[in-house]
């Protein structure tokens, strides 16, 4: 009812305005009927014709009159009001090109840059995740002392989920890529394994055929697939008879059960692949094993909550199945505890702070902007203070010249929007191209009707921020003064000055704190590059391989082929070194963890050894680039030769000194049994040096290296890394013709310079501190603006003054130091208030910095240095033109 | 015209409402139904009614279209809308609770 209302009044509102003519008419007509009836009916009371009509027309009174007071009525007075003052906005801003054109410019890099941001924090943070009811999915990890988030053991997760009734599904997945061959040439895709209910989790149903079943977990089947949408239409001509048929994965016949619609994949950790749409089978998880043997963590977790359960109640189903767990096998669940994170966090929480951060630098940036843009507008409201005055002494209402200053500012502020939206479309499509391969949903940033939104409400709000010292200027003009001395405009009004130089020292305030933001990334990035990454990273080709298990079913051929693999490599003309492994640095690693026994040592109670574990072949090391700090690399005799040196392994330094501090590691004996026998024991005969996960982790984990010609199983996927004599781009092709001499059915896959693949990991620092540096030199420039206008216009009008100091006497360097000294005063000023704000501002970068403190002394100095030497340059042009003023036209204008 | 029949601020529009709750009428007929009704005692000046009708009008409370009047002519005719009821039973209630409240401090001064 009341919307009728409104309905009623918006209609009526807008007939007054686009329909002014035919209104006007009714109105007329309206009155003119009035007219005439009163008319005749005086006439029926015997009036003649003229005297009838003229009683009427007195009776009505001032026909004017009563239009008038009905066209106010319509309320539409004001807006037609606005309308003029636009047009005389636009009048007297073309008057004023120069000075328009700066602020227009500056507002639209400054609310570009914001738009840019907000529609990255839109698609990043505001926008639920791509699946129904997307709050109720969790993430559920282990978690002990020293792993904060830790992958589940199958069959613990097979426990949970029986048990559990918190949730409506949970299931498990984990990286197992496959080969695609048949039709075409070998083709890696990015798989999943994963169990039962895994697409009920996320609340998405194959558009055609089914999810795995319990059934297809069991450890003899798993022989289904379902495709994705995009290898379905790109590998399979969107055939939908393919459901049904089987198709070769790892030279094995896998049958198609169905076919996903397009579904993002949620993000996993390790072996990490984007979010989004980035998986192109998934294949049903097998539960292989004996379940009492629960060691294994591998499985990343996924629950959807049952409706009206909360986070906390799933938490506690949680904790008390791990102590049930704990109960029924207290050598693998004891020490372990549950935790359950909503999948949002879990997705966008590594890039939340960053993002936050970066909304934070350009909302200054905006307000720099308007700070310049109030400044500039005062400076013209000062030039134009005589024809306000005179419009206030010929009759124009305070408010009326209050609203016109508004409408100058938001002119200004829509039609900066305006280009900030173009700058913004182009910075969006530029952000999400410069976006580290890694950042979460980066698929999901667009240009959409709420970034159009948002960057009108800015630009609006800009409008009125800058507006506001204009607009309160001209409400207090004091019309005498003004029009006393306005001609000459030889004093500035006290508060007038106080204002604009309040408003230039928190320009120069704002500005030095992104600048000490930027500063200390910029340190921080410095401190990454220059720290030892533990390999030497230029001149190495690597690539990934795997082996199809259904090629090599004796472990023997698998290593066999690896080994032939590794002296083919080592033996190319351009090569120096070539080794296998099952990892690369910095590449993120599988959690592939092993809890062993040490020989004469006992953990503490509640604790066990453990230690990261990888494979690697003898030159492994030595193509990397990882340093040998005791002992020896690996050889070839360490094999299962039984006259060889016996089970060997190598650890890095981090472990040696986790588990023997102040012992020589070297010679030393571990063993995964319990209760080794002597051949169980695996003597350490090397310690090399440590290699963080990624470049800004405060520490090295401890990890092992076991020789891959003792291994037991031969792992499905290694990595492949040839250090080259000279250039190693040409090894690509070498790599992946020795493959393919050797088996022409492997793919080769992440063909990569490792140059490029320590690259990758400081993207994310690099974009974050490309941008915050980019904002902050942006906010210098605009204070710079800002601190010129101000000098300059105090210059022009003291021109007069100046003139009469140099009539009696200055020299030309006193009346520029005077002059610079007033800069440098505001300067000074600002850059204190800016290092204050930075100090109390710190904490909030502290997550994005390494090894360099958020109140590091060296940034404070050198940015407060800085600041003042671009304050001083752009106070230069004005005091040196100070010292120009003629002495003579001061005197004669005395 | 005269001084006593000036009505007090807002009963106006009181009256306006009041009267077309019966029917919808014009201008002219409105003022003069006020003043047969009261007995001739309530005159409405044109130049009182016509922004009233408009501003009622844009306050959403009545509706006016051009219809045929009895005369032959076409004239604006205004109607109550849904929201101008509700708004007529507030206003008659207020001016119920105001005239006993007046009667009461007239009564008392009589005693």
């Amino acid at each position: 009812m009341h919307l009728q209302r409104w309905f009623d009044v918006a209609r009526l509102r807008l007939r007054s305005l686009a329909r002014h003519a035919a209104v006007e008419s009714e109105l007329e007509r309206e009155l003119g009927f009035h007219l005439d009836r009163e008319t005749e009916a005086n006439q029926d009371l015997g009036l003649a014709p003229e005297e009838a009509r003229r009683a009427a027309l007195r009776r009505l009174g001032g026909v004017a009159q009563i239009e008038e007071e009905c066209r106010d009525m319509r309320r539409t007075a004001y807006l037609e009001n606005f309308i003029a003052d636009l047009r005389y906005a636009v009048r007297s801003l073309r008057k004023t090109p120069g000075f328009a054109l700066i602020v227009v410019l500056t507002l639209a890099l400054s609310i570009g840059a914001n738009s840019a941001i907000f529609s990255v924090i839109d698609g990043v943070l505001l926008r639920p995740l791509p699946y129904p009811r997307a709050d109720r999915i969790v993430r559920i990890f282990f978690r002990c002392r020293e792993y904060p988030k830790f992958p589940l053991n199958p069959f613990d997760l097979r426990d949970i989920r029986a048990r559990g009734r918190s949730f409506g599904a949970i299931a498990g997945i984990t990286r197992a890529d496959r080969q695609l061959s048949g039709a075409g040439r070998p083709e890696r895709l990015s798989s999943f394994a994963v169990t039962a209910g895994y697409f009920r989790v996320l609340g998405v149903s194959p558009a055609v055929g089914r999810e795995f079943t319990t059934e297809d977990e069991l450890p003899a089947r798993g022989r289904q697939v379902i495709l994705s949408d995009r290898i379905w239409r790109t590998r399979f001509a969107a055939d939908l008879t393919i459901v049904g048929r089987t198709i070769t994965l790892d030279a094995e016949p896998f049958t198609v059960v169905g076919i996903m619609p397009p579904v993002a994949h949620p993000g996993n950790s390790y072996h990490a692949l984007s979010d989004g749409d980035t998986v192109d089978v998934w294949t049903p998880f097998t539960f292989q094993g004996n379940e009492t043997r629960r060691g294994e963590h591998y499985l990343e977790v996924f629950g959807r909550l049952k409706d009206g359960v909360i986070l906390s109640q799933a938490q506690a189903d949680l904790d008390a199945q791990v102590a049930h767990l704990a109960g029924e096998h207290p050598d693998y669940t004891r020490g372990w505890q549950a935790v359950v994170v909503p999948l949002y966090q879990e997705t966008v929480g590594p890039a939340r702070r960053l993002l936050l951060v970066l909304l934070g630098a350009v909302a200054l940036v905006l307000l720099i902007a308007c700070a310049n843009a109030a400044n500039l507008l005062l400076a013209r409201a000062t030039a134009r203070q005589r024809e306000i005055a005179v419009r206030a002494a010929l009759g124009a209402a305070r408010s009326r010249l209050v609203r016109q200053m508004f409408a100058e500012s938001i002119l200004l502020s829509v039609i900066g929007g305006t280009l900030g939206a173009a700058v913004a479309v182009g910075g969006v499509a530029a952000l999400t191209s410069f976006l580290p391969a890694d950042f979460p949903r980066a698929a999901s940033i667009h240009v959409n009707p709420a970034f159009f939104a948002f960057t009108l409400a800015i630009s609006l709000a800009a409008g009125l921020l800058f507006g506001l010292a204009p607009a309160l200027q001209a409400a207090r003009a004091d019309l005498q003064d003004a029009l006393r001395d306005g001609g000459r405009g030889s004093t500035a009004g006290g508060h007038r000055l106080r204002l604009r130089n309040a408003l230039v020292v928190g320009e120069i305030a704002l500005a030095c704190v992104l600048l000490i933001g930027a500063g200390l990334m910029l340190r921080s990035f410095v401190n990454m590059l220059r720290t030892d990454p533990g390999f030497r990273p230029e001149r190495v080709m690597t690539a990934a391989i795997s082996l199809p298990s259904g090629n090599y079913k004796n472990p023997k051929d698998g290593i066999a082929f690896y080994d032939r693999l590794v002296r083919q490599l080592a033996g190319l003309p351009g090569v120096r070194s070539a080794g296998l492994g099952t990892d690369l640095p910095w590449t993120g690693y599988d959690e592939n963890m092993g809890g062993f026994t040490i020989e004469g040592k006992q953990p503490a109670t509640g604790q066990n050894f453990h230690a990261r574990f990888h494979l690697a072949t003898e030159d492994y090391f030595r193509a990397l680039g990882v340093p040998l700090i005791r002992g020896r690399f690996f050889t070839s005799h360490d094999n299962m030769d039984a006259k060889g040196p016996g089970p060997v392994v190598i650890i890095n330094r981090a472990m040696a000194a986790a588990y023997w501090p102040g012992e020589d590691a070297a010679g030393k004996r571990i063993s995964f049994e319990d209760h080794p026998k002597e051949q169980d024991w695996m003597t350490v005969v090397g310690v090399v040096g440590d290699i963080k996960d990624r470049p800004e982790s405060p520490a090295a984990a401890p990890a092992m290296w076991w020789p891959i010609l003792q291994a037991p199983v031969y792992p499905d996927e290694m990595c492949i890394a040839a250090r080259a004599q000279g250039d190693a781009a040409p090894l690509a092709a070498e790599l992946r013709a020795a493959v393919a001499a050797l088996d022409p059915q492997l793919a080769v896959a992440k063909v990569k310079l490792l140059d490029d693949v320590a690259g990758q990991s400081f993207s994310t620092p690099r974009f974050a501190l490309f941008l915050v540096a980019l904002f902050a030199g942006l906010a210098a420039t605009l204070a710079a603006i800002g601190i010129y206008g101000v000098i300059s216009y105090s210059v022009t009008q003291r021109t007069h003054e100046f003139g009469l100091r140099v009539a009696l006497g200055a020299r030309p360097w006193d009346v520029l130091r005077q002059v610079l000294a007033q800069g440098i005063r505001l300067a000074l000023a600002g850059v204190l208030l800016g290092l204050l704000g930075a100090l109390a501002l710190g904490r909030v970068l502290w997550s994005l910095l390494y090894q360099v403190s958020a109140s590091d002394p060296g940034t404070y100095v050198a940015v407060a240095a800085a600041a003042l030497a671009v304050a001083a340059v752009a106070c230069y042009v004005p005091a040196y033109r100070a010292t120009a003023a003629d002495p003579m036209a001061a005197l004669r204008s005395e | 015209m005269s001084k006593p029949s000036d009505l007090l601020q807002g009963t106006l529009d009181l009256l306006i409402l009041r009267t077309l709750s019966l029917e919808p009428m014009h201008g002219w007929a409105i003022a003069r139904r006020i003043q047969q009704a009261s007995n001739e005692v309530l005159q409405v000046t044109q130049g009182a009614l016509y922004p009233a009708l408009h501003r009622l009008e844009q306050q959403g409370w009545l509706r006016g279209d051009w219809r045929q009047s009895e005369t032959g002519r076409e004239a604006k005719f205004y109607s109550l809308t849904r929201a101008g009821r509700t708004q007529l039973e507030k206003e008659l209630a207020q001016w119920e609770r105001l005239s006993t409240a007046v009667c009461l401090v007239i009564r008392m001064a009589e005693e």
